[in-house]
């Protein structure tokens, strides 16, 4: 090593000349292949992630299948059949004439759940109908994952081919927001395989809380509702039918509660999980108006069509919660939030609502895990 | 067409092995050895030096980007999906009687579970959660 130094600084010169070239040389390629290099970095964090999403996608699968196999004992190898639904697609619907789209989204929607029952039915045929919407929400997490895989599979297969930063970039920018979806529903194999509530359930819980112990009646397709009293008012309280993984139609539950009475009811009382914007803390009760409920925005639409009509004020209660608890086995801020929430319906009753009056109260999420 | 070693394997080929990590040896001791070269010739040619300056400076730099930026793809950076630990609490609506044990499958919030052992009463599921995860540190108390 001596000897090398010693040389260098005898010939320093000449090293000079040498470093100086190549520092030109770097100059001219980094000029030119600038992008290149970073295409090449953005290709390698995208196939980082799609790693990732594989591996989860096929961990999902694998649950699908062992799940199937333990609960519904088919006969035969199911991983076919397993195979050829997680690439099951619906096409959204055409919204080119907006009127009545709400209706076709109803059919649409009762179609899809149709074709996931009927689907699961001959998947596990001995299982019970809890087990069978378990199973329906765990092939629909795998069914979520295979479209995510897919979808970066393609952008970083696209921009490998062409190497045009353009096409790489669209999904190399949002790559972070993807992996949260994706951790978001890999949590959620645990919950649907083994029957867990989840985070989406709060409302159905709080409800549950509310009309445990009263007589209860269905009032619309998997919608259960009880009448309870309170303060000298009545409160209509409805939840999905619990324990299976089942989200119902809130939407019609209103409508046939709201028909039933001719639309005496003083105000609705709308309780849901709602995302919480970053800083917030997991679990904090928010009061304010409108219809607290998700999804497709049929049922929210449906929901405030009825209220409309009849003229009630919709007062709705949300419960904060991270992308990663939405369908994720329940936290206990989130538990602890629903007495809060049970406190927040009984105060809103009492402050806007006069004795003899009747409140409507929906408990609005995916009821796995709870019963009522 | 794909075909199905592709969708097995979407990046096969593209693992960085020691290589990577013998390539990073290698540009760390040269842009040592330029910011060396740099040190010697600042009082005799200080043109020079500071491009040899410049030149270790910048090695030093690829090499922090190569490692905290672009981490190597290894058959560890996987993603798992987690399995927490769940618990579910029985309690005896006619003693108050309380107790948790891990869930099993098919337990529900509501449930009427197990006889209580205090007394004749029938335990009911009231909670279902998962243990309590560390609290992150704030990054800033004010907000």
């Amino acid at each position: 090593m001596t000897l090398l130094f010693g040389l260098v600084l005898q010939t320093q010169t000449d090293w000079n000349t040498i470093i100086q070239a190549l520092y030109s040389f770097v100059f001219i390629i980094y000029l030119f292949y600038a992008q290149r290099i970073q295409t090449m970095q953005m290709l390698r964090q995208i196939e980082v992630t799609l790693r990732k999403v594989k591996t989860v996608k096929d961990e999902a699968r694998n649950a699908a299948i062992k799940s199937i196999n333990e609960i519904g004992k088919p006969t035969g190898d199911i991983s076919p059949r397993v195979d050829r639904f997680l690439d099951f697609f619906s096409i959204g619907l055409e919204s080119m004439d907006p009127a009545g789209i709400v209706d076709k989204m109803d059919h649409f929607l009762k179609t899809n759940k149709h074709i996931y029952e009927a689907e699961v039915k001959t998947l596990a045929p001995n299982a019970t109908d809890v087990e069978r919407s378990d199973l329906e929400n765990l092939i629909e997490i795998g069914q979520a994952l295979n479209i995510y895989y897919k979808v970066i599979r393609h952008y970083y297969l696209m921009g490998k081919k062409t190497m045009n930063i353009y096409v790489i970039m669209q999904i190399h920018m949002i790559l972070p927001q993807l992996l949260q979806m994706v951790e978001a529903y890999s949590s959620g194999i645990q919950a649907f395989q083994e029957g867990m509530p989840i985070g989406d359930g709060v409302g159905a819980i709080v409800v549950g809380k509310m009309m445990h112990g009263y007589p209860q009646r269905a009032v619309a397709e998997e919608i259960v509702a009880a009448e309870v009293p309170y303060e000298g008012r009545t409160l209509v309280v409805f939840k999905s039918k619990g324990p299976g993984g089942s989200v119902g139609n809130p939407d019609e539950g209103l409508i046939n509660i709201l028909e039933e009475r001719q639309g005496k009811v003083k105000i609705i009382i709308t309780i849901d999980a709602a995302g919480k914007l970053e800083g917030e803390p997991v679990g904090q009760v928010s009061e304010g108006i409108g219809a607290a409920i998700g999804g497709s925005g049929k049922e929210k639409f449906k929901m405030e069509e009825i209220a409309n009509k009849y003229k009630i004020p919709m007062h709705a209660i949300a419960i904060k919660e991270g992308m990663e608890h939405v369908v994720a086995p329940l936290v206990e801020p989130l538990f602890d939030a629903t007495d809060k929430a049970v406190e927040s319906v009984k105060r809103i009753v009492l402050e806007y609502t006069e004795p003899g009056d009747v409140v409507v109260v929906a408990g609005i999420g995916n009821t796995i895990g709870v019963g009522q | 067409m794909m075909t199905e070693k592709e969708n097995s394997s979407p990046a096969a080929g593209m693992t960085v092995s020691w290589v990577s990590y013998a390539a990073i040896m290698i540009v760390g001791l040269l842009s040592l050895f330029a910011l060396y070269m740099g040190f010697i010739n600042y009082t005799e040619n200080q043109e020079i030096a500071i491009i040899y300056m410049f030149i270790g400076a910048a090695g030093f730099a690829a090499i922090g980007y190569l490692l905290f930026r672009g981490r190597p793809v290894t058959k560890q950076d996987k993603l798992t999906a987690k399995k927490v630990e769940v618990f579910t609490t029985l309690e005896c609506p006619k003693c108050q009687q309380k107790r948790v044990r891990d869930f099993k499958r098919g337990d529900y919030i509501f449930k009427d579970d197990e006889p209580c052992t205090r007394c004749d009463g029938k335990m009911m599921i009231t909670r279902i959660t998962r243990k309590k995860e560390e609290e992150k540190k704030q990054d800033s108390s004010w907000l």
